[in-house]
């Protein structure tokens, strides 16, 4: 017989307390499982969405005008070029994923049924670094190589627009002999109104060897745009614009969702702490008579604290295994929950089974079982055998 | 001649709120090495609380008291764990068994504290000691009250106390088994064991050495059944009034 054994059997004798408590314990782990799980998920597909915008940064050349940004976004000429170096200067940012450079352009066509002039927008691109920003990016037809000439690629709202197809040749302007070799699916942006051409021939066509209108950057942690486009300002010729326009107002609203998570998990933990504590005081006072017999034949204050916290240890430890056991059974229920209370819920599924997670809420619950059984052993280690006794026989 | 418990002018005060409840008023109590003393008093007279004095459970409001040649006033709690778990062996009237362990398991349990080696042959003995060779195995709710108050007794052997103290070992049990476990004290006591029995029966009282009579907190009397029974060689011990 040592101390385990007999917390365990001093656990197994009040059944009904024992059960309760550990289910206690397996609640409060339970919330707290899963709402740290869906805290690292949320965030991991939070970046992971925010990865598919693609476009997190766009250098354009300075002293464009403030509205440069819309400018890019919904098309148009920028007067001023960037060039190769600001290209590299821009690649060799620390935390940058990837900058690829665009020469964006306008011509304007005639349409064929109103007879109105329409501006058309074209688009030299890199295709693998592109499609490395957009890899939701689809193709009917096929993707052309940087190296092709006369090919292009059109959106779909475009081609629909001006009834191309794979293969047609455009009519007229200054892009009349190129062949459409792919229309891109609909994506639902601004995408599937452009042309896209090799970034070489948009050049070539546009008569501006060498010379770029912005660069789109992907930083490699969201984190971290603040800190890689404050490096990019400092770049000269180049003007900066982040799209936190739009995510600033997303990550905002992820913060104070995380922030109302982590608080809901510290309200969790501190009440279950103290649910935890109350039973065990409860049960501390009711052996006050056990613990003074046990001071009589010979138990120092420290082997009772030690037996009350090994019962605690037993109890939170089995608590904890039973309540992450039903956070990971029982997630699905509860990230649906959670979803519909979260702006900007994520598509993925946000409780993911990782293996710290679980060694943390176990050990959590190990942890939460000492300072809650801390309390209740200095308690009990402290009452003198005589009073102890005399309690219990009244 | 120095006595295995040596106490002096033992004051026990109680404080319930503004109330002083004077348990013990000045005791002085005696006790050889291998003598068999009991204690009678009426209810309320200080028996428990002198008992656990005695037995260090609770430390004496002034007075001085040595057990076994160490002086035990102002020592730490921690000290007097092991001054405990040396010399005195407890049973209590409600023998206070875990019920979840067996009688052998219930006698074991000192060594847990004690950190003795546990020897099984050493349990074996005990058990025989106390007569229940052949009921080690089962739980306290299975066995009688005298059986049980025999594994409270052999809980108390274990860890080879100089001295017994048992605060009215006999008050839940029927005459006959009562009878029993006197008869065990008195075989223990054979073996050299120091005993100080509370008690309410007198009949059983006075099959000890010396009978103390307790009253109000103070020892009123201090009869020496040595000389009825024919034993003179214990001498006549100085009453406190
Ligand atoms: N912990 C305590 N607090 C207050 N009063 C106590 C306490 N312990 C004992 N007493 C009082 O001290 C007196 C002696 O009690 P006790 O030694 O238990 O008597 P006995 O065992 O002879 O019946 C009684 O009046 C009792 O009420
Ligand atoms: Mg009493």
């Amino acid at each position: 017989m040592n101390f385990l054994t007999l917390a365990a059997k001093n656990l197994l004798r009040r059944r009904g307390r024992t059960f309760l408590t550990v289910l206690g314990v397996a609640i409060a782990i339970t919330v707290l499982f899963s709402l740290l799980s869906l805290n690292s998920g949320y965030e991991k597909e939070l970046n992971r969405e925010m990865g598919s915008l693609g476009v997190h940064i766009l250098a354009v050349p300075k002293g464009c005008p403030y509205e440069a940004a819309s400018l890019i976004l919904h098309g148009g000429v920028i007067p001023k070029y960037l060039t190769a170096t600001d290209l590299k200067n821009v690649s060799s940012i620390d935390g940058i994923g990837l900058a690829t450079p665009m020469l964006m352009q306008q011509f304007i066509r005639q349409d064929a049924k109103t007879g109105k002039d329409v501006p058309h927008v074209v688009f030299g691109i890199k295709i693998d670094e592109v499609r490395e920003l957009k890899p939701w990016w689809k193709v009917q037809g096929r993707f052309f190589d940087d190296n092709e000439t006369n090919v292009m690629l059109v959106g779909r709202g475009l081609a629909d627009k001006e009834n191309l197809t794979v293969g047609s040749i455009l009519p007229a302007g200054p892009f009349k002999n190129f062949t459409i070799i792919g229309i891109l699916e609909r994506t639902g942006d601004q995408d599937d109104q452009f042309h896209f051409v090799p970034l070489a021939e948009a050049q070539r066509v546009f008569n501006k060897t060498g010379m770029l209108t912005t660069i789109a950057v992907k930083v490699k942690d969201l984190s971290q745009i603040e800190k890689v486009s404050v490096d990019m300002e400092k770049i000269p010729d180049i003007q900066v614009v982040t799209m936190t326009q739009i995510m600033g107002t997303i990550m905002n609203l992820a913060g104070s969702a995380r922030s109302l998570l982590l608080t809901v998990i510290i309200i969790a933990l501190i009440i279950s702490a103290f649910g935890i504590i109350n039973t065990l005081l409860m049960s501390v006072n009711e052996r006050t008579r056990e613990f003074g017999m046990m001071k009589a034949i010979g138990a120092s204050g420290l082997d009772i604290g030690k037996m009350v916290l090994a019962e605690t240890v037993f109890i939170t430890l089995v608590g904890g295994l039973i309540g992450t056991t039903a956070a990971i059974v029982g997630s699905s229920l509860i990230e649906g929950f959670v979803k519909s209370m979260l702006p900007f819920a994520p598509r993925g599924s946000m409780v993911t089974l990782n293996p710290e997670l679980i060694g943390f809420a176990l050990a959590f619950s190990v942890v939460l079982g000492l300072i809650c059984g801390l309390y209740p052993a200095f308690i009990s280690s402290r009452l003198s055998p005589m009073e102890a006794i005399r309690g219990g026989v009244e | 001649m120095s006595g295995i418990i040596e106490a002096k002018s033992l004051v026990k005060t109680y404080r319930r709120g503004r109330e002083e409840i004077h348990a013990l008023r000045n005791v002085d109590f005696h006790v050889n090495e291998g003598e068999f003393v009991s204690i009678i008093g009426p209810s309320g007279s200080g028996k428990t609380a002198l008992l656990n004095v005695l037995g260090c459970l609770d430390s004496p409001t002034s007075g001085s008291l040595r057990l076994n040649g160490t002086e035990t006033w102002g020592l730490k709690e921690s000290k007097l764990v092991k001054v405990r778990r040396e010399n005195i062996g407890f049973v209590f009237q409600q023998f206070y068994l875990m019920p979840t362990l067996t009688a052998r398991e219930n006698i074991e349990l000192p060594l847990l504290f004690s950190k003795k080696n546990r020897n099984k042959s050493r349990i074996d003995d005990v058990l025989r000691m106390v007569g229940l060779s052949d009921r080690g195995d089962h739980l306290p709710s299975q066995l009688s009250g005298g059986e049980m108050q025999r594994v409270a007794i052999g809980r108390a052997l274990i860890n080879d106390p100089r001295i017994i103290l048992a605060d009215e070992p006999t008050g839940n049990l029927d005459s006959v088994t009562s009878q029993m476990i006197f008869e065990l004290f008195r075989e223990l006591n054979r073996k050299g064991l120091t005993m100080v029995i509370v008690t309410h029966n007198l009949d059983l009282a006075r099959q000890a050495q010396k009978m103390y009579t307790l009253r109000d907190g103070q020892i009123v009397g201090c009869d020496d059944m040595a000389c009825i029974s024919g034993r003179s060689d214990i001498e006549v011990q100085q009453v406190a009034v």
